[in-house]
């Protein structure tokens, strides 16, 4: 059996981490693991108080890492992230499901992480440090301590592309997830479930360093699997993912960007 | 991108039940003091309807209002025997059993209704709303419930009865392997429309057309409600559900729901049914039951529908985007099988 | 290990129960409170059979550390019928045929209310987004949408809508 143990803030539960502990977030995950007897871990930490909410600080905007997908549904000011939370689960996953716990969700889920690796979005963990996406998410397994929030700016309207690949409907989990950023000269294209983690496109991205164009488009299609690593799951083989990756990469970029 | 439309035919003639060995099932009906009727059974209501179709064929039989029947269903181990829920024999083999229990029960509250009335049992009748009362003078009755504590206190007599139905096991002919497994059989058609992306190897079906043949329908509205969840369930047969995605392969088995993917309610379907209604002779009130064939003919039609839209012959099931996308590609490419 | 104590407004009544520490809040409702009216299906979040409201919000109760709820309010299907009057989805549902083995029902139901709530006028998209986080292995979701619909126009005072036709 599990101790639960609860402290006011995530920097108290990060302190109070320590052996054998598991941080709950919204718990969607990491209550299933306690249900069905997970021997990974046998103390709870959990704080009462995370940070909760949108607000603003030097970097731009910045998202408490104890923030629901309900809570940016809820929220016009982050209407570009709507796609990208409104698809993570039904309503009631919604309401519990954080931006924190999204960063460490495992293949096939972390729709969230990738949409802000594209945004280019910055992890603040409790103690202050801060990380890029793309370090933190290649590192997560070895990252130490609690998110405290994330931290982005806002895109240019229309900038910012997402598209969830998911064979039920009207919400399933992901085949594959696409989310690019096309902001002058340095597009971030991100593939979620392509790799271990949501991982950049980098030669996707070059093809696109001149603007989003009908041959640009299929200049990036043609190259944009280089480097990634997709594997096979209960949902798609790697054989499938490498093949549809290019479509959906196409159709996303010209049905537009989200604003 | 281009997305073709496909459309597939299936039939089916379901023999309705099974037999290996005789296939038997039991009903126990008996009335409780203040004349309602218990009917006991061991044959599991899992939301097809058991207890309801059940509970209107003893009414019938007893000529007593459907409020006063209650189906208990609780206990195999208590109740009596049946052989199962399955192979689309509960109407059928259960449904008879109950006839031939509520029969015998109705004989007896006839005679115990006698009795009192001091008239002959073969000159009473029913008027199904809770009254028995001497054939041509209604003015003449006793309520079943009267009839029951009569029975009960004064009389000494139980108002039950008994019921078995048995299709008697088949031997198969040596020489010719002539044998008769089964006494009926329901029949379907069904025509599935959809769209395959060629790109991508998505199937998505757009309407089912269907016609069923299932004796006469008991509940109607039950019969609808099977009919269309079971199309469902067909549909996600076809081209969802699996344990085994790299069959023969056992690794990357789903562990939950979702992974294990069935359609979502975004994925509904328009179903146009037609009921025809075919009465047969051995079955209870005509009515065979619609089971399992609700949903077997949507998955060969659905086969035949993404055939006839790129023409790949996917002979494993379930029909993934992957199995779809490879066939066009081994094909050089999506291979339409004429305008329909 | 020692229990936690946990009070709680569950369906207008108080509940005050020990748990077990990492206890979910479907085992609580069903063991502690004897509210049977939550099903587990998964106990891994993915079919909604314990759909909950706290504080008049959805949740799946498997996924919810009981001893969270101290002080909150949760609604469950136990509680939507008015003494021997149902609520009108409980009574759309039945005349609608939405359920039939019902291991779904009771989580649709909530799901169902906790779009009612703030939407008494929802579009048949709407209905669809609100359920769909809970699995129906029977019905086909048809008659479930169309009596949610049913039941938001009973609501407003309309006529029950005609259901899907044979
Ligand atoms: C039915 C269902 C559907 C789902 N659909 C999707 C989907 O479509 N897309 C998707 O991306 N996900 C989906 N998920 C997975 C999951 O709900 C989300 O990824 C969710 O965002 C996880 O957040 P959480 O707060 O619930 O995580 P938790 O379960 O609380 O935690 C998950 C992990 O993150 C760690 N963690 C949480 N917060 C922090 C923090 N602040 N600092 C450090 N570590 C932390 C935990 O210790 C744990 O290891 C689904 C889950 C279910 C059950
Ligand atoms: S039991 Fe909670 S979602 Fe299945
Ligand atoms: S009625 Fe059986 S799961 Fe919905």
């Amino acid at each position: 059996m599990v101790a639960v143990e609860t402290y006011q803030t995530v920097a108290e539960a990060a302190a109070g981490l320590g052996e054998g502990a598991r941080y709950l977030g919204g718990g969607t995950i990491v209550m299933r693991q306690v249900n069905y007897g997970d021997q990974g871990f046998h103390r709870i930490v959990r704080a009462a108080r995370p940070e909760r909410g949108i607000g603003n600080d030097v970097q731009g905007l910045r998202i408490g890492a104890g923030t629901t997908m309900a809570d940016i549904l809820a929220h016009a000011e982050l209407s570009f992230l709507h796609p990208v939370a409104g698809q993570i689960g039904g309503p009631a996953i919604r309401n519990m499901a954080t931006v924190g716990g999204n960063l460490f969700a495992e293949n096939p889920y972390g729709d969230m992480a990738a949409a802000l690796l594209a945004l280019d979005a910055q992890v603040i963990m409790a103690g202050g440090q801060t990380h890029p996406m793309e370090r933190f998410l290649a590192d997560r397994k070895h990252m130490r301590g609690l998110v405290e929030a994330v931290s982005l700016q806002r895109p240019q309207p229309g900038a910012f592309y997402y598209r969830k690949v998911s064979r039920v409907k009207p919400k399933g989990v992901a085949v594959i997830t696409l989310a690019a950023l096309i902001r002058g000269g340095e597009p971030r294209v991100v593939f979620g479930n392509m790799a271990a983690a949501p991982m950049r496109a980098h030669a996707a991205e070059r093809a696109l360093g001149g603007g989003v164009s009908e041959a640009s488009i299929a200049a990036a299609c043609a190259v944009c699997t280089e480097g990634l690593s997709p594997t096979d799951d209960a949902l798609a083989s790697a054989w499938y993912r490498a093949e549809v990756a290019p479509v959906h990469l196409r159709r996303m970029l010209e049905s537009g960007g989200h604003s | 991108m281009t997305i073709h439309k496909g459309r597939g035919f299936a039939c089916i003639n379901y023999p309705i039940g099974m037999n290996l060995g005789g296939d038997p099932s039991q009903a126990l009906v008996h009335s409780t003091p203040d004349g309602k009727f218990m009917v006991a059974l061991s044959s599991i209501d899992l939301g097809q309807g058991m207890k309801s179709v059940t509970r209107q064929i003893a009414s019938e039989t007893l000529g007593v209002p459907v409020e006063d029947v209650y189906v208990d269903t609780a206990d195999s181990d208590t109740g009596p025997h049946c052989m199962g829920s399955f192979a689309s024999r509960g109407t059928h083999r259960v449904g008879n059993a109950v006839i031939r229990a509520a029969a015998e029960a109705r004989k007896q509250m006839m005679e115990a209704a006698a009795e009192e009335l001091e008239v002959n049992a073969s000159d009473l009748d029913t008027d199904g709303a809770g009254n028995i009362h001497v054939k041509g003078a209604p003015g003449r009755s006793i309520t079943v419930a009267e009839t029951a504590i009569a029975a009960q206190f004064k009389q000494g007599r139980t108002l039950s009865g008994r019921g078995i139905f048995l299709v008697p096991p088949s031997e198969a002919d040596p020489e010719t392997g002539d044998m008769t497994p089964v006494t009926c059989f329901a029949h379907a058609a069904l025509v599935i429309d959809l769209e395959v992306d060629d790109e991508t190897g998505e199937v998505e079906v757009t309407e089912i057309n269907s016609a069923y043949e299932v004796g006469r329908a008991l509940n109607p509205k039950l019969v609808e409600q099977q009919l269309i969840g079971g199309a469902w369930m067909g549909v996600s047969h076809a081209l969802y559900e699996t344990t085994e995605p790299y069959y023969p392969r056992r690794d990357h088995g789903p562990e939950d729901f979702n992974t294990y993917l069935q359609p979502g309610p975004g994925q509904i379907t328009p179903h146009h049914i037609a009921v025809l209604e075919r009465p047969a002779e051995d079955a209870p009130f005509g009515g065979k039951g619609p089971g399992e064939m609700c949903a077997n003919p949507v998955l060969p039609a659905v086969a035949n529908a993404v055939y006839n839209a790129v023409g790949v012959r996917c002979d494993q099931l379930p029909i993934t985007p992957e199995k779809v996308l490879k066939g066009i590609r081994a094909n050089g490419g999506a291979r339409p099988q004429g305008a329909r | 290990m020692a229990k936690t104590p946990v009070t709680f407004t569950l369906n207008d009544t108080e509940a005050a129960l020990f748990v077990d520490p990492g206890a979910s809040l479907v085992d609580v409702l069903r063991r502690g409170a004897g509210d049977l009216t939550p099903k587990q299906g998964c106990a891994q979040g993915t079919c909604g059979a314990c759909t909950v409201l706290i504080d008049g919000v959805p949740h799946l109760s498997c996924l919810t550390l009981a001893e969270t709820v101290q002080g909150r309010r949760v609604d469950t299907a136990g509680g939507l019928a008015d003494g021997p009057a149902l609520h009108p989805l409980q009574r759309a549902f039945i005349d609608g045929f939405a359920a039939q083995c019902g291991f779904c029902t009771s989580g649709m139901l909530m799901a169902a209310k906790a779009l009612l709530d703030h939407n008494a006028n929802p579009t048949r998209d709407e209905v669809i987004e609100a359920i769909s986080g809970n699995l129906c292995r029977c019905t086909g979701y048809e008659p479930i949408v169309d009596a949610i619909l049913s039941a938001a126009a009973q609501m407003r005072g309309q006529p029950a809508l005609q259901q899907g036709a044979l």
